[in-house]
This record gives structure tokens, C-alpha cells and sequence, in this order.
């Protein structure tokens, strides 16, 4: 199980099916939504700077396009991971599927890339699957379609 | 895992006998239930009927997120029909502009036919003036030209009567003299007589042959001009 995850998405109803589906899969047992990418790079910057440390999540699923943000998904994971310390499992669930932006979010050192879809707890659970392979950095990027 | 004294476990128990009412979410799943079997059963209860939940909740929030995808797709297509309707009416408008345009030409057109043909109308009007006018200066000039025609050839005439009338009058004069000579001298005249008689006669036939030819050609040219 995961031991704690941060969602950063601007659609609130994915919020509680994410919650749902990370809940009755056994994912985690924290979970933590944010609406808009500005507002994760402020606790990621505070945790960096100020911490404390543990507070920081395991692991960060971050939406592409992020409306109301100044910033897009990509560009937070690169800020995450070049600016603020690295340290945690990060990648994209969105419902695009481009592979241009798949070689975007690979360069900003996303870690995987899972396809947003009515259903999303077979992705979500093939991802625990993988997840210790990405906690220790041993799997390489995966797209979950 | 949270360890709960025995107390708590019999308090929970109760308020789920009593009013139906369990603990709900991840905290269950983080409750040591220390052997306790009814407190075991009564998480495991709570953690499906959490499930449970959960699951319904999921359902229906995937149907309300399915509803919204539909009702944004709606609004895509909308927006769609709505600029084309705005492109056909711009279309619309255009061609009306047009045909407004074309019309107001094909009237100039019609306009300028008109005037065209009131020209044309005051041109036949007065090539018809003038072609009479011409008509008449023919005829005038013709008038003219028959008028001396005829001048001359009265004057002709005239000429021709006058100097028929001197050769009758002088042949006249000349035969009587001869004859009164002939006469007077005492010479015989049985021959120049006669031949005066004769010339007499004939010149008054002549002279009013002559005159009668005048009179004759006189009438019959005032006649053509009437």
C-alpha cells in the first residue's frame, strides 16, 4: 500500500473517483487533493524550503491540462523534481494520450503515464503492481491505457 | 494499527445495535481489533458496508462524470452548429448583398436601355425630319431644275418662233417684192404668181402650224406641273 498520495486535478468529480477507487483497490490510506498546480508547487516549495519533509507524499499523479493553473502538469513535475528535491514517485493520468507529450513529461522525469477512463481501477491497479519498481526507480516510464 | 480499549469497542458496538450507525472510511482499516471477535466481525462489517458505499458512490459519479462529458460534447457540437449557422447566415447575408448589388445594376442597365432607346427614339425622329427635309429640298431642287428646263426651253422656243416668224415674214416680203416688181415691170407673172400664192399659203400654214405646235406644248406642260 502506498503510505501516502497527492492528486493534482482542476475536475472535482475525479476527486471522488479517484478517492473511491484508491479506497476500495487498497492503494493508500492518505489521500490528498489539490485543484491547481500553483497551488501544489506552493506546498512543494514550502516542504523544500521550510519542510517538514515527512509531510511530502509518496506519490504525486498530476493532470496534464490543469484549468485555473498558470503552469500545465508537465511543467509541474519538472518543477518537482528539478527545483524542489526530487524524492517522490511522480507521473500524469490524463485522458490524453499523445505521445508528444508523453516525451514531454519523460524529460521532466515523469514515471509513468496512466490514461484516465470510465474505468480506471484496472490501470490504478496494475500501477500498485509496478509501483515498488518505481519507488526504487528501477521501472522505466509505462503508459497504463 | 490503532489499538482500541475495551470500553470504546463496547460503546462503538452499542451505537451500531442500537442506531445502525458504524465508522466509515480508511480508519477502519487501520483498527487492531486485538482478538476481540465481535469487534473483528464488526470492523469487517463496516469495511464492506464502507466498500459498499464507496462503490455506489463510484458508480454514480462515474455516471455524473459520464453525463458531464456528454453535456460538454453537446456543447462542442452546439458551438459547432451554432458557427455554422453563423457562417451560412454571413453566406446568406452576403449573397442577399449581392443580388441587392446585381439588381440595382440589371435597373441601372434597364435605365440606361431606356435612355439608350429614347436616343435612339429622338435620333429615328429626327433622321425621319431630316429625310423629309432632304425629300423636300429634292423636290425643291427638282422644281428648280425643271423650272429652268422649261425657262430654256421657252426660250428656245421663243428664239425658234421669232426667227421662223423673220423667215416667214422675210420670205413673205422678199416673194412679194419680187412679185410687185414682177408686176410693176410688166413681166409675166403667171409663175411668180402663182409660186407667191403658193409660198403665201404655205407660210400661213407653217406660221400657224408653228404657232399651234407653241400653243400645244405650252398647254401641255402646264398640265404636267398641275
Amino acid at each position: 500500500m502506498i503510505d501516502s498520495i497527492l492528486l493534482v486535478d482542476d475536475e472535482d468529480l475525479f476527486h471522488l473517483v479517484f478517492e473511491d477507487a484508491c479506497s476500495l483497490l487498497d492503494i493508500t490510506l492518505s489521500l490528498q487533493g489539490l485543484n491547481s498546480s500553483d497551488e501544489a508547487e506552493g506546498l512543494f516549495r514550502k516542504w523544500f524550503n521550510e519542510g517538514p519533509v515527512d509531510e511530502k507524499p509518496e506519490c504525486v499523479f498530476v493532470d496534464l491540462n490543469i484549468v485555473g493553473s498558470s503552469f500545465d502538469g508537465i511543467e509541474l513535475i519538472r518543477k518537482i523534481n528539478f527545483e524542489y528535491g526530487n524524492h517522490v514517485v511522480i507521473g500524469i493520468i490524463s485522458s490524453s494520450d499523445e505521445p508528444t507529450e508523453q516525451a514531454k513529461a519523460i524529460s521532466a522525469g515523469a514515471q509513468f503515464w496512466i490514461i484516465k477512463s470510465d474505468d480506471i481501477e484496472p490501470r490504478l491497479e496494475e500501477f500498485r503492481k509496478d509501483y515498488d519498481g518505481y519507488k526504487n526507480r528501477t521501472n522505466p516510464f509505462k503508459v497504463y491505457k | 494499527m490503532i489499538k482500541i480499549d475495551k470500553a470504546t469497542k463496547q460503546a462503538l458496538l452499542d451505537l451500531y445495535k442500537s442506531k445502525k450507525i458504524a465508522l466509515e472510511g480508511n480508519i477502519l482499516k487501520v483498527i487492531d481489533s486485538d482478538g476481540d471477535e465481535e469487534f473483528d466481525t464488526y470492523v469487517k462489517d463496516s469495511i464492506e458496508k464502507d466498500k459498499e458505499n464507496r462503490r455506489k458512490r463510484l458508480d454514480i459519479t462515474k455516471q455524473i462524470q459520464n453525463k458531464n462529458k456528454e453535456l460538454l460534447e453537446g456543447e462542442v457540437e452546439k458551438e459547432r452548429v451554432n458557427l455554422e449557422l453563423v457562417a451560412a447566415l454571413e453566406e446568406a447575408e452576403e449573397s442577399k448583398k449581392e443580388a441587392i448589388s446585381a439588381k440595382e445594376q440589371a435597373e441601372l442597365a434597364k435605365e440606361e436601355a431606356e435612355t439608350a432607346r429614347e436616343e435612339a427614339e429622338v435620333a429615328r425622329t429626327e433622321a425621319e425630319k431630316s429625310k423629309i427635309e432632304a425629300i423636300n429640298a429634292k423636290n425643291l431642287a427638282e422644281g428648280d431644275l425643271e423650272l429652268m428646263q422649261k425657262r430654256t426651253q421657252f426660250e428656245l422656243i421663243g428664239t425658234i418662233v421669232k426667227v421662223a416668224l423673220w423667215v416667214i415674214l422675210g420670205v413673205g416680203v422678199i416673194t412679194t417684192l419680187v412679185f410687185m416688181i414682177a408686176l410693176f415691170a410688166g413681166k409675166d407673172t403667171a409663175v411668180i404668181g402663182s409660186t407667191w400664192s403658193n409660198i403665201i399659203g404655205i407660210l400661213l400654214t407653217n406660221s400657224f402650224s408653228i404657232i399651234g405646235t407653241i400653243m400645244g406644248v405650252k398647254y401641255a406642260s402646264s398640265d404636267k406641273k398641275e
